[in-house]
C-alpha cells in the first residue's frame, strides 16, 4: 500500500487530543465515564501501533532460543502453550519463565503501562 | 408495568408482608446487572419511615445442553440468594437482614426486600478520603472475623450450594480457553501451577465466592454488611480468603488486604473468631488462582461478539495480563 500521510499514528494523536482536551472537560456523569474509556481505548491502539512490531521481533527471537527451531510468533507461541501444558517444560524453567514474563510486560507496555509500577 | 403502577403494587406487598401502610418514598433504580436489578426505596411502616433495599433477580437463562460449560456453573437462582443472606444473619454474619420475599403472588416481579444500610461502597473514596481513616486500619481484622462467621453457616441450612473443587475450576477456566482459541503462554503456566499445587483435603464449608473490597458498605466505624452473596457455593473456606487478597481488588491500595490492611490481622482475626488455623500457603494458593480466575473472567467479558460489542467491556479484555503478572510476582516472591 502507497503510504498515505499523515500517517495512522498522528490521526490517533489528533482524535485523542480532541477527546482529551476538548471534548471530555464539557461533560459529566455517564458520558464523561464512556469517553474516557473510549479515549483509554484509542491510547491502547496508539502503543500498539507504535510499539507492536519491535517487540514482536523480539519475540520471535526470544521464542526461536527457546523452541530451538523457527516459525511465526503465532506458530511458537502455540507449540509452548502446548509444552507448558503437557509438562516438557519444568514449571520454574529459567528461560521460560523470563520469556514468559517478558511478554506479559510487553503486554502491559501497550495495553496498561502503569501496571508495571505499582 | 409503568412506573407508577409497579411502585403501587409494590406498597400493597410491603403492606401485606412488613407492615402497613407501606407508602412507598424515593423509589429508585440503582444498578442492573446481567443477573439482577437493585433498587432502593423508603417506606411507611407504622408512623416510622424505614429504608429498603429491593432486589429482583434476572430469570435464570435455559440450561444449554450443548455448552460444555453449564456442568460448572453454580449460579444460584430464584430466592435463594435471600435464603443464603437469611442463614447468614442467623450466623451471626452482618449480610443485609432480609424482610421480605416476594412471590408472582404478590403482583410484583419474584424478588427479596431488605434493610437498607448506609454507607460507601466505592474503593477510590474508602482508602483515600479522611472519614474513613479510622476504619481503615480495623478492617483487616473485621474481615477475618466475619468470613470466620460466614464459614460457619450450616451447610444443611443452604442445601442449593452447589460444590466446586479448585480442580473442576481448573477444568472450566481450561475450557473456556479452549473455547474461546486463545493460546496465552502465562495462562498456560498459571494453569499448570494450580494443579500442581491443588490443597490438600481442604474443609469443605459455604463460600461467599466474591469476598473482595467493593463488595463491603464501609461507614466510619469499618465494615458494616457484606453484599453479592450470588456467587455463592459450596468449597474450600481458603478461596474467599485468598480472593480478598487479590491484588485487583486492592484497588491501588498499599495493603495486601483489599488496598487496606495486612494479611497477619486477617489471619489472627479469622482464628481467633473460631474459623481454624490459617495456613499462609494455602491462602497464597487461592490469592494466586484468583489471579488466573480474574484473567478467564476479563476474557470471558471481552470476547463478546460484535453485536454485543461495547467499548467499556471490550476494554476489559485487554486486562488480560495485569492478573497473569500478579500471578507471576506473586509466585516469585516480589509481592
Amino acid at each position: 500500500m502507497p503510504k498515505s500521510m499523515p500517517d495512522a499514528t498522528l490521526l490517533l494523536k489528533a482524535a485523542i487530543k480532541y477527546l482529551e482536551n476538548e471534548l471530555l472537560p464539557t461533560l459529566d456523569g455517564y458520558h464523561r465515564f464512556k469517553t474516557r474509556v473510549t479515549a483509554n481505548a484509542l491510547n491502547i491502539v496508539y502503543r500498539e501501533v507504535t510499539l507492536r512490531a519491535a517487540q514482536e521481533v523480539a519475540e520471535r527471537k526470544r521464542l526461536v532460543d527457546l523452541l530451538g527451531h523457527e516459525g511465526s510468533v503465532d506458530e511458537l507461541s502455540t507449540e509452548l502453550c502446548e509444552k507448558i501444558r503437557n509438562g516438557v517444560f519444568a514449571l520454574d524453567d529459567q528461560q521460560m519463565r523470563d520469556h514468559v514474563r517478558q511478554t506479559l510486560k510487553d503486554a502491559l507496555e501497550i495495553n496498561n503501562p502503569k501496571w508495571l509500577t505499582r | 408495568m409503568s412506573n407508577d403502577d409497579f411502585v403501587a403494587r409494590l406498597q400493597a406487598a410491603v403492606a401485606r408482608h412488613i407492615g402497613a401502610p407501606g407508602t412507598i418514598h424515593d423509589f429508585r433504580r440503582l444498578t442492573g446487572g446481567a443477573n439482577k436489578t437493585t433498587y432502593s426505596f423508603d417506606a411507611d411502616i407504622g408512623s416510622q419511615r424505614e429504608p429498603f433495599i429491593l432486589q429482583v433477580p434476572a430469570p435464570a437463562p435455559p440450561v444449554d445442553r450443548n455448552d460444555p460449560l453449564a456442568e460448572y456453573s453454580v449460579r444460584i437462582t430464584g430466592d435463594q440468594d435471600a435464603r443464603l443472606m437469611i442463614a447468614a444473619v442467623k450466623a451471626g454474619v452482618p449480610a443485609p437482614r432480609v424482610r421480605a420475599i416476594f412471590s408472582e403472588a404478590d403482583g410484583v416481579d419474584v424478588g427479596w426486600v431488605t434493610e437498607r444500610i448506609e454507607g460507601e461502597t466505592l474503593m477510590p473514596r474508602i482508602l483515600r478520603e479522611e472519614r474513613y481513616a479510622k476504619a481503615r486500619p480495623m478492617m483487616a481484622a473485621q474481615c477475618g472475623e466475619i468470613l470466620a462467621g460466614i464459614h460457619k453457616i450450616d451447610l444443611a441450612e443452604v442445601p442449593f450450594l452447589k460444590y466446586l473443587s479448585a480442580a473442576r475450576q481448573i477444568e472450566s477456566y481450561r475450557l473456556t480457553a479452549d473455547i474461546l482459541g486463545l493460546r496465552l503462554p502465562a495462562l498456560e503456566l498459571t494453569l499448570r501451577w494450580a494443579k500442581e499445587n491443588l490443597p490438600v483435603n481442604p474443609r469443605h464449608t459455604v463460600v461467599h465466592g466474591d469476598y473482595r473490597a467493593g463488595n463491603f458498605i464501609v461507614g466510619d466505624d469499618g465494615i458494616r454488611c457484606i453484599l453479592d452473596w450470588e456467587g455463592a457455593q459450596s468449597g474450600d473456606p481458603m478461596q474467599d480468603m485468598g480472593w480478598l487478597c487479590v491484588k485487583t481488588w486492592r484497588f491501588g491500595g498499599r495493603g495486601p488486604v483489599g488496598g487496606f490492611g495486612r494479611r497477619e490481622d486477617l489471619f489472627a482475626a479469622y482464628e481467633k473468631a473460631g474459623g481454624h488455623r490459617v495456613d499462609p500457603l494455602h491462602v497464597r494458593f487461592w490469592e494466586a488462582f484468583g489471579s488466573t480466575r480474574w484473567a478467564i473472567a476479563s476474557l470471558r467479558l471481552g470476547t463478546r461478539g460484535i453485536e454485543e460489542v461495547d467499548i467499556e467491556r471490550s476494554t476489559i479484555g485487554r486486562r488480560i495480563e495485569e492478573p497473569l503478572w500478579d500471578f507471576l510476582s506473586l509466585v516469585e516472591g516480589r509481592d
